[in-house]
């Protein structure tokens, strides 16, 4: 228990240091959002001074982070200057949508990943395996980019799939059931995408992983005991390997978050990414805090899961506790 | 119980071709320990190297130091050799005290106490040339232009039985007694007074053990050098040490010259230790009994 | 194939594409930045050499814009204008290496014609010619961003590794908070600290700067470990026995050892940044135009128009694959190679 004390603590003195970094080099940035307006001639300067302080912006970096801290506890993220309206909502919005796209993907990459990483481990050395390792090599030199701007050629061309948004013009208009299969069709394409982008290094690990379990001494004397090959595979093996993959597990997490901004930028899904490159172009500034920091407790959330799921799973690290 | 050596004390002993009675390196209550914390708690575990341990080394003369694996014995070694600081005691080369010396001070001193160590393989950069190695304690110090060196380093490797024509090879192209060779003539390269061989045997077999010995014996005439020999086999140092300390568990038990070590050993570890070295001899007389 | 050939295959391409890459202004026809405004969205020039008579030619001709010009462009129809393709033409002056000039490039036709390999964009720009220059950018930006990440990282994880204590400790966590975060996520984070209206050469130089400070800690963590196992080695534990200080023996002894990986790193580190530069760019937020960094170039794809009707505009995309492809070999084959390399 002490430990998960300690790697929660460590997770949010992670958060808090993240949290000033991510607000410091914001306010490194010279000039801010009102910048171009200061250059119009027919603003005066005393409105462009009069809006700076009317958001805050003429005060010291300390006190603004101070302020803006103290509004993340109140459940306050500041105002997007872009659209006028508060971040929150907005983010929690955009936020919903990421999760269910991320959350499905990692979903599938995992249930895909496991049971052929497992299978390539198995047939190692078989043309299978080799066949499988050169399909695997290809999507993983793949970049991201083009992968999904090859998705949406084919959505384009084909027509098979929308090309963007996430609900189609008359999705008032259904029923639930109409409902689900309209955000689902338009969800296929970014997941696909997802997916295949982060599958190949999954699938690798995972065999690289069962490999090396496979080559070690108890399991060569499991299979000596006339232990039947499926019954050591996932049963001895498997067990044993699960260490390193749930470590994986929370790294995977990372690798998803940064290509799910790409993928929902590319087929418009809207999500976190497009908003936070948007906020960019405007220099929005606490658009853009408020999406880092929403990442970054996404990331940590998914570790500290993974050391939840380790501490649970492996008793080695129970009884360092007791020494 | 502990018997300090008084060499030129006791006159029964052998006379050792040395006509000082000065030791060269004397070591007075040495200790080291270590501490280990844990990560956010406060326990501090203190593990102790060695204890209070005390020897003399003099001119021209091997002292052996014997005990099992993990008595510290390597520690000791590393801290007569000046790579560790002990935690206290004192170490005098020729009269003078070496730990209270600084970095800069202790520099040219640095030149007289040179180290073997057990695995000669770790212990040459595979990466450098033999000449390159041997060559290197002269380019630390300072001595000499790059030519100089260069002979020095060929002059070296012919002294301890390496054909110098092989200078260009790096250490992995040698055999495990070659190696150790390469390594001895690095050592000599400042002509240090004290050399100090950790297990510097136990890796060769028996047939390069001996002729290494041979090598060392010749230098030791030749140059007048003093060995720190440490070594957990009880047959080789009978073959070649002046006098034996024995170690256990981090303290001196035992330390007398070697004749008086084998036949009438005091402490009870000792005495195990003998008596688990057996003659060729014997061992073929229980076999055919 | 074994590791060693596959290296020196994949090494051999590498070199043999930088060569292309640096020397674009020869091997493309037009300059990045030139215009034509009369054909834009031009496919790709078809290159005859049986002409409409049904006589073949030795040398390979294109039509003449007339026929270009129409939509959907018409091919091979009879025509009064032939332009046969040149080689070793004058053409728009360029600059090697940004130092010496010339006017003469590979091949090209005479004037009213074009040859576009690869068809153009919207301002009548050739994409052959703009994928070429791009690769200046992308591809160089890439490299020094690398290598500054990995200088970076044998600073600190040298540092770290040798001196240990609590310098280990705050670089250690310091890394980690560069590795807590989704890299792209931290890479638009400090992009949105920079202006964003500056001159290109000063937006190139800050790209590479950022990107080449936010990916030292993977690189710093493996130096770490080179450096930690190599110092407890007896070689240096015996030159420090002669009196050497602590720079020789990082310098002669200790830093040697992490050359492996080091250059393992700069394999793998490389393609990570180029196409770090082309997402930025791809989504605006790297160099702008008209400079045609490969990001620029696929900037156009988002568009719905450009991807119902015009497919070579995808090109550029596809010729990106066989690029990775052979890095990702390099690197691999190194991989390889280094961990049976005995220590």
């Amino acid at each position: 228990m002490r430990y998960l004390a300690r790697r929660l603590l460590h997770s949010m003195l992670l958060l808090l240091a993240v949290s000033i970094f991510s607000f410091a080099i914001l306010q490194l940035a010279p000039g801010d959002f009102f910048t171009p307006l200061s250059v119009n001639p027919q603003i005066s300067a005393h409105t462009v001074a009069t809006l700076r302080s009317q958001y805050g912006l003429d005060k010291p970096f300390p006190i603004r982070y101070e302020h803006w801290l103290r509004s993340v506890f109140r459940g306050d993220l500041g105002l997007s200057f872009a659209s006028g309206t508060p971040v929150a909502p907005l983010l929690v919005f955009r936020a919903r949508n990421t999760l269910l796209l991320t959350g499905t993907s990692l979903l599938l990459a995992w249930m895909l990943a496991i049971p052929f990483g497992i299978w390539s481990a198995a047939r190692r050395g078989k043309w299978t395996d080799r066949a499988g390792g050169v399909v695997t090599s290809s999507f993983l030199t793949i970049p991201d980019l083009v992968l999904f701007l090859a998705l949406l050629l084919l959505a384009v061309r084909t027509g098979w799939f929308p090309t963007g948004g996430m609900m189609s013009a008359r999705f008032d208009d259904l029923g639930v059931g109409g409902k689900v299969q309209d955000v689902a069709a338009h969800l296929f394409l970014p997941v696909v995408g997802l997916v295949l982008a982060t599958l190949p290094p999954l699938v690798r690990h995972i065999r690289s992983a069962m490999i090396e379990v496979l080559e070690a001494p108890f399991v060569l004397a499991a299979r000596a005991h006339g232990i039947s090959e499926r019954r050591v595979l996932l049963r001895y093996a498997l067990p044993v390997a699960a260490n390193p993959l749930i470590t994986l597990f929370g790294y995977s997490i990372a690798g998803m978050l940064s290509a799910s901004l790409l993928v929902e930028v590319v087929l418009s899904w809207p999500g976190v990414g497009p908003l936070l490159v948007d906020a960019i172009l405007a220099k929005d500034v606490y658009v853009v805090v408020a999406a880092v920091m929403l990442s970054s407790v996404f990331l940590v959330a998914g570790n500290l899961v993974a050391d939840a799921l380790l501490f649970a799973t492996d008793p080695r690290i129970r009884t360092e506790q007791i020494n | 119980m502990q018997e300090t050596l008084g060499h030129g004390m006791n006159p029964e002993s052998p006379q050792s071709n040395s006509n000082q009675f000065e030791p060269l390196l004397r070591v007075s209550g040495l200790s080291k320990q270590y501490v280990q914390r844990r990560p956010f708690s406060r326990q501090k575990i203190v593990v102790s190297a060695f204890q209070d341990v005390s020897l003399e080394v003099f001119p021209g003369e091997t002292l052996a130091l014997v005990g099992e694996s993990g008595a510290g014995k390597s520690s000791l070694a590393r801290c007569i050799a000046l790579l560790e600081r002990p935690s206290t005691g004192k170490i005098e080369l020729a009269g003078e005290n070496l730990l209270a010396l600084n970095r800069k001070q202790l520099f040219p001193i640095r030149r007289e106490v040179q180290m073997i160590f057990q695995d000669p393989s770790s212990a040459l950069n595979p990466r450098l040339t033999a000449c390159e190695i041997i060559a290197e304690p002269l380019l630390i110090q300072g001595e000499g232009t790059k030519p100089q060196r260069r002979a020095r380093a060929l002059q070296l490797m012919e002294q301890v039985g390496l054909d110098s024509a092989q200078e260009h090879k790096t250490p992995l192209e040698f055999s495990g007694g070659q190696r150790q060779r390469l390594a001895i003539a690095r050592a000599l390269a400042l002509s240090p007074r004290l050399l100090i061989l950790d297990e510097a045997l136990s890796n060769l077999d028996a047939a390069n053990q001996t002729l290494i010995l041979e090598l060392l014996a010749d230098l030791q005439a030749a140059h007048s050098l003093s060995f720190l020999h440490i070594s957990h086999d009880l047959r080789l140092v009978s073959e070649f040490a002046d006098d034996v300390a024995v170690m256990y568990q981090g303290r001196i038990v035992e330390s007398k010259d070697t004749r008086k070590l084998f036949t009438s050993p005091e402490h009870s570890y000792t005495k195990e230790l003998l008596a688990s070295v057996r003659s060729v001899e014997s061992i073929l007389l229980e076999r055919s009994a | 194939m074994t590791h060693r050939q596959k290296l020196a295959c994949s090494a051999a391409v590498l070199a043999a594409f930088s060569c292309v890459i640096l020397f674009a202004g020869f091997f493309a026809p037009y300059d990045f930045a030139a215009q034509d405004r009369d054909t834009p969205f031009a496919p790709p020039t078809a290159i005859h050499f049986v002409d409409a008579q049904r006589s073949f030619h030795f040398r390979p001709f294109v039509y003449g814009p007339r026929d270009l010009a129409q939509s959907p462009p018409i091919a091979a129809a009879a025509s009064d204008q032939f332009h046969p393709l040149s080689w070793f033409v004058p053409g728009a002056p360029y600059k090697i290496a940004g130092v010496f000039t010339s006017r003469t490039h590979l091949f090209g036709v005479a004037e009213p014609a074009r040859i576009f390999l690869m068809g153009s964009d919207a301002y009548g720009r050739d994409q052959f010619s703009r994928f070429l220059y791009g690769g200046q950018i992308s591809l160089l930006a890439g490299l020094i961003a690398a290598i500054l990440s990995v200088s970076i990282g044998i600073l600190a994880g040298g540092i770290a590794g040798y001196y240990g204590g609590w310098l280990d400790e705050i670089l250690m966590r310091g890394g980690e908070l560069f590795l807590a975060l989704p890299w792209l996520y931290l890479l638009f984070a400090v992009r949105a600290a920079l202006p964003l209206h500056i001159s290109q050469w000063q937006v190139f130089l800050l790209l590479i700067s950022v990107m080449g400070l936010i990916g030292w800690a993977r690189p710093a963590r493996l130096i770490r470990g080179v450096v930690l196992s190599a110092k407890e080695r007896n070689f240096v534990l015996a030159a420090r026995g002669f009196g050497a200080s602590d720079a020789y023996l990082l310098r002669r002894h200790v830093l040697p050892q992490t050359y492996a990986v080091l250059l393992t790193q700069i394999t793998l580190l490389v393609p990570q940044y180029v196409l770090a530069e082309v997402t930025l760019t791809f989504l605006g937020l790297g160099v702008g135009e008209p400079m045609p960094s490969w990001g620029a170039l696929l900037s156009s794809l988002q568009q719905y128009s450009v991807l119902a009707s015009y497919w070579w505009m995808f090109l550029p995309a596809l010729l990106l694959i066989p690029i990775f492809v052979v890095f990702c070999a390099a690197a691999d084959a190194l991989q390889e190679l280094h961990k049976s390399v005995p220590l």
